[in-house]
């Protein structure tokens, strides 16, 4: 099976009720529709941040500063770059993952708290709205961190928007986190122990725990930051009796455990991905599951290695091995997901190359990870492009390649119809070659010295800079190459059928897209979600789909949930 | 699901099932929320200590011309809200709405004049020229480091006043019964949370 761009069948696949518009634009407490809310709502936010990222590579083409006002306004481009990219685009997307497949895949018809769950997504319109509307009365400028005093005593009032804009976005977090904890432990079905889950839960378990011990953090600095803007207090200033290495130590024992809510349901849409598409059992199911778990622990004990350059010196070594230490569980994530593949029965599909992808992107974030880790390297590198170029990796490289892996997966699911392959091959192959064309030379121009943040560079940077500008702008054009698709396969797309890519997770024992209700019955988990391969799957994947996905495609069942199941089949489940 | 259960009829396996899983989502989802709480708590304690260890002799003048018994009293009545917090949900699990009712009426009642005191405190520190900006000579950052902490304080005073009075309503309108119940109960998590957090803030700006 070298390649498929076929469904491969399975029950249903003639029919796909098509979604209306008018039910994703109102209040509606189906975590379906909020899931795709929160896919919709950051999508289109990524395309604000993407054409600030276009703007700021325009101003980088020349080392002058030719086509920004003055400085401010490029501050401003990457400032709200950072934060939207961050704050609007990926943080939600991952959330919008979550909330449409954790209840599927436990095979439950909604989350633990539904009415919660519609609150927290609705507080980010408005919150993206409150950050957008800084533009006219001056925007933040200082930068995604905030560091005071850039943020207390330099920033237009459009800063103080921002930081209320943040709190709301933190608050929205952290009920989601809260609703998917106890989703997560009170509602797995009978017969599915924690180490039966999918492994993208273990990820959004492992997300939510640092979401709810971290988020009050930035809730905290950002309450405080917004005294010293509008109250006259002084916390952060040191000549009235504050401290601005205050914000820097709150902001960055939130904001790095945040990078691992920013990618860790990345590594677990990566460990479903590459598992179905190399028809094998995962390996080193319980390393992984585990080793989400330990991220979000030391991930709490590493954030001054954000400040070598302004902490006290005898503090840089003990974080420095801290940091080290979270290379190996990531390490072990990497090991077990070439694992998984080698040897396996790879279907070269775009989910899948997307996946791979990934590995290979994080893997040279990783690495870059590991050398600004060290003190002396990061000295030297501080503040450069390598940095910029080093969490590019992590976060687009890494989160972004996995959520498009994610789309390419479960977009058949989510509309009943598939996403065209070709396309998206072509997709990936941009996507692949002007990321690295864009992000891998920034480690050069970095390591020789080349500043971040600021418009004007040395001449003798531009031709790494045109080249960085140019796959830039391919990579942000490729963008719309999977906007595209997704509306193209809403009309065009081939039917998908219930599971197209035969996978285990129980989010695929249901019809595409899942009724209201999601499930008839309660689904029975297969006892390892990604046993491929065996006899047991394949007899188990059959009884299913005559079990519970053939009566759904019933019309009068469809609207009727607690409809009568036919009989049990003897040979489903275990 | 089971719905609008009455307060004697049986309860199949199933019912009591899914009460039970309802009871403890709520619960469970209370605690994390409250260790989100002790997060944000937390860091507005730890400014607070730093600029105590920074500047004592601040904090000492500022002892020196505090009425300590005001905020005694208003730590006893704290205190005692929450005793009578618990009375309240002991009435409930006996079946005895209207001992919840009243006993809450004096949780709600006493959780306002808390706030009375803390009102009149801070009108005293004002007329003292203890404001959230900076004052050169004698106060320095100390109003930030304390109006901080306890003014988010009061506003949990406040948030779990108003929550009180919702669960009275709700009771009145026979929201709860002997079974039914977990409304208050996680009302009387998040009112001990509140408690707590003022034992440490009593401990730490008035009594340290």
């Amino acid at each position: 099976m070298a390649s498929i761009s076929v469904p491969l069948g399975g029950v249903g696949a003639t029919t796909a009720p098509r979604p209306k518009l008018s039910e994703y634009l109102r209040w509606s407490v189906d975590h379906k529709i909020i899931g795709v809310q929160y896919i919709a709502t950051s999508l289109f936010f990524f395309i604000i941040g993407g054409a600030l990222a276009m703007l700021i590579r325009a101003e980088l083409l020349t080392p002058a500063q030719d086509f920004m006002v003055d400085g401010a306004a490029y501050n401003t481009l990457f400032t709200m770059h950072g934060t939207i990219m961050i704050f609007l685009w990926i943080v939600p997307v991952l959330a919008g993952f979550g909330n449409y497949f954790v209840p599927l895949m436990l095979g439950a018809k909604d989350m633990a708290f539904p009415w919660l769950n519609a609150f927290a997504f609705w507080l980010i319109p408005p919150a993206g709205l409150l950050m957008l509307l800084g533009w006219f009365i001056g925007p933040a400028e200082a930068g995604w961190t905030s560091y005071p005093p850039l943020s207390t005593h330099f920033s237009p009032d459009g800063q103080t928007l921002w930081a209320i804009s943040l709190h709301l976005l933190g608050v929205a977090s952290i009920l989601g986190g809260i609703n998917f904890i106890v989703t997560i432990r009170n509602m797995r079905p009978e017969g599915m122990k924690y180490f039966q889950m999918p492994l993208f839960i273990w990820a959004v378990l492992a997300q939510s725990v640092i979401v709810v011990l971290a988020t009050p953090f930035l809730a905290g600095a950002l309450t405080l930051l917004i005294l010293d803007r509008v109250a006259g207090t002084a916390f952060f200033t040191p000549s009235q009796g504050g401290d601005v290495l205050l914000w820097q130590n709150i902001f960055w024992f939130y904001s790095h455990p945040a990078v691992y809510i920013m990618v860790l349901p990345a590594f677990g849409m990566i460990s479903e991905i590459l598992s179905v598409h190399a028809r094998k059992p995962v390996f080193g199911y319980r390393m992984i599951a585990l080793s989400s778990m330990a991220i979000a622990l030391v991930g709490f004990t590493v954030w001054a290695h954000h400040m070598f350059t302004s902490l006290q010196p005898e503090l840089r070594i003990p974080f420095m091995i801290t940091s080290m230490i979270i290379a190996v569980p990531t390490g072990i994530k990497v090991f077990s997901w070439l694992g998984t593949i080698y040897g396996g029965r790879i279907r070269w599909t775009s989910a899948m190359l997307f996946a791979m992808g990934f590995i290979s992107m994080f893997v040279i974030g990783g690495i870059t990870g590991v050398m600004v880790a060290s003190v002396p390297v990061d000295i030297h590198l501080h503040d450069t492009y390598f940095v910029v170029s080093h969490f590019h990796f992590v976060l687009y490289g890494g989160t972004v390649f996995g959520v498009y892996g994610a789309l390419y997966h479960w977009w058949p699911k989510i509309t009943g119809r598939m996403m065209d392959e070709n396309l998206g091959k072509i997709h990936f192959a941009l996507t692949y070659l002007s990321f690295l064309g864009t992000f891998f030379p920034q480690h050069l121009v970095g390591m020789q010295g080349m500043p971040r943040r600021v418009a004007e560079y040395a001449p003798e940077f531009q031709a790494m800079n045109i080249i960085i500008s140019i796959s830039g702008f391919v990579l942000g054009v490729s963008t719309f190459l999977i906007l595209y698709n997704m509306v193209w396969s809403l009309y065009r797309g081939k039917i998908a059928g219930s599971n197209p890519w035969r996978a285990l997770t129980l989010e695929w024992m249901t019809t595409s897209p899942p009724p209201p209700y999601n499930f008839v019955g309660d689904p029975i988990p297969f006892e390892d979600p990604y046993g491929y391969g065996t006899e047991a799957s394949r007899e188990y994947l059959k009884a299913m789909d005559e079990r519970f996905v053939a009566p759904m495609l019933n019309p009068a069942l469809r609207k009727r949930p607690d409809a009568q199941l036919p009989a049990p089949n003897p040979s489903a489940g275990d | 699901m089971a719905h609008a259960v009455s307060n004697n009829a049986p309860m199949t396996a199933e019912e009591l099932k899914a009460e039970a899983l309802r009871i403890d989502n709520y619960k469970f989802a209370m605690w994390l929320y409250l260790a989100s709480e002790v997060v944000l708590f937390s860091l507005f304690i730890g400014a607070y200590a730093v600029m105590r260890l920074n500047s004592p002799e601040v904090v000492k003048s500022v002892h020196d011309s505090l009425n300590i018994w005001l905020v005694t009293a208003n730590t006893f009545l704290l205190l005692t809200s929450s005793w009578a917090m618990v009375m309240g949900l002991r009435q409930i699990q006996r079946g005895n709405v209207q001992g919840l009712i009243n006993w809450f009426w004096l949780v709600a009642i006493m959780g306002v004049i808390f706030m009375i005191g803390q009102y009149v405190e801070y009108h005293e520190l004002a007329l003292l020229g203890i404001t959230l900006g900076f004052n050169n000579d004698q106060w320095q950052s100390f109003g930030a480091h304390f109006y901080t902490p306890t003014f988010f304080h009061g506003l949990h005073v406040f948030v779990g006043v108003i929550w009180c009075l919702l669960v009275i309503r709700n009771a009145q309108r026979g929201g709860y019964t002997i079974r039914r119940h977990v409304g208050v109960e996680i009302f009387g998590l998040y009112w001990h949370f509140v408690d707590v957090v003022w034992i440490i803030l009593f401990t730490l700006i008035y009594l340290v």
